[in-house]
């Protein structure tokens, strides 16, 4: 009797330690925050993302540094959630570009810190952006021209 | 023709063209609109047209172009990270060939306008912040957005950042300036802009 509620509870503690580890690996894989993100939170206004998703990798010379939040489209402008480690200091001049990895790969938000002593609070605005180029669009303008 | 080349031939253009007609133009707007009017004149000026008084021809587009740009501004913008770092003395000196450098690189440009018309598309302002899209269309027939970044001081707009199909001149340079004084120094860059502006 006690050997087989030994192994029933073997194989329960097992299954609970295979799911448990499942669901370590794919939050980790699908590249999710446990425990809702960090502390630093900034929005900024674009007029065009390019297909940035949320999630989507935001970089300081070149480290990967946070996840885009949110994207939520604001009077037909893109209004980007930015979720960034709350001892990064964002400079009121920083620039917010929408770039993309290597010509035609994922977009990510890159983010060029500025001179200025004010700092962007949390639940503050990037004010100075960028928004992706639509490379197709300007070589078919430079090499054909319009009508 | 590559993206370089385009970008250096058509931003001074851009930074002071010629008015057509707007349909509701504010402050920021009109502020653009006057200094561009003004270089218009300057270049449309025959008595100036003289080689002689070339020099002459360029201080005065100089001096205009400073009426609306805050390259004060513009330089700690583009230093970013390493203005807070430089003494008065290398504030004022940066100051000076940042906007020789833009000179250099764009006057022999806005020289050369011919009659490119600009359409004013419209104008944002958020407080003390002001963003005016402008566009121009190239004698090809290419429409060309430009967008004119300001900041109201002292009840007038001046300009901090032009951006020309969405690149940023101040985040052009920002990377530039920042990369060579990561990877020499600040003595370095200023050499470097010594020697580019020795050059002519």
């Amino acid at each position: 009797m006690m050997k087989r509620f030994d192994l029933e509870l073997a194989v329960g503690l097992f299954i609970i330690a295979g799911v448990i580890c499942l669901g370590y690996l794919s939050i980790k894989l699908g590249k999710m925050e446990v425990l809702g993100g960090r502390g630093y939170e900034v929005y900024a206004i674009f007029s065009n993302v390019g297909g940035l998703k949320t999630g989507s990798s935001i970089v300081i010379a070149g480290v990967d540094v946070g996840r885009v939040k949110s994207i939520i489209l604001d009077d037909y402008q893109a209004h980007v959630v930015l979720n960034l480690p709350e001892d990064l200091k964002i400079q009121e001049d920083a620039i917010a570009s929408v770039r993309t990895k290597g010509l035609i790969g994922e977009k990510y938000i890159e983010i060029t810190p500025g001179g200025s002593e004010k700092i962007i609070e949390h639940g503050g605005r990037i004010r100075e952006t960028q928004p992706a180029v639509d490379l197709e669009e300007l070589i078919s303008k430079f090499v054909f021209g319009k009508i | 023709m590559s993206r370089s080349y385009f970008y250096r031939s058509i931003v001074p253009i851009l930074l002071f063209i010629g008015m057509t007609v707007p349909a509701v133009a504010g402050e920021p707007t009109e502020k653009i609109r006057q200094t561009t009017d003004k270089i218009l004149s300057i270049l449309g000026n025959p008595a100036l047209r003289d080689p002689s008084r070339a020099k002459e021809r360029r201080k005065l587009i100089r001096s205009a172009i400073d009426e609306r740009f805050d390259w004060e501004e513009m330089v700690r913008r583009s230093l970013a990270t390493h203005w807070a770092k430089r003494t008065p003395e290398e504030k004022k000196e940066f100051l000076r060939l940042f906007s020789d450098l833009l000179e250099r690189a764009y006057m022999g440009k806005i020289e050369e306008y011919s009659g490119e018309k600009v359409r004013y598309e419209g104008e944002a302002i958020d407080g003390e912040y002001a963003a005016v899209k402008v566009n121009i269309a190239t004698k090809k027939n290419k429409d060309i957005p430009v967008e004119y970044r300001l900041k109201k001081d002292r009840n007038d707009w001046f300009v901090y950042d032009v951006s020309v199909e969405g690149v940023s001149l101040v985040n052009n340079y920002r990377t530039q300036f920042n990369s060579i004084i990561l990877e020499s120094s600040y003595e370095n860059l200023v050499k470097k802009i010594k020697e580019k502006l020795a050059q002519k």
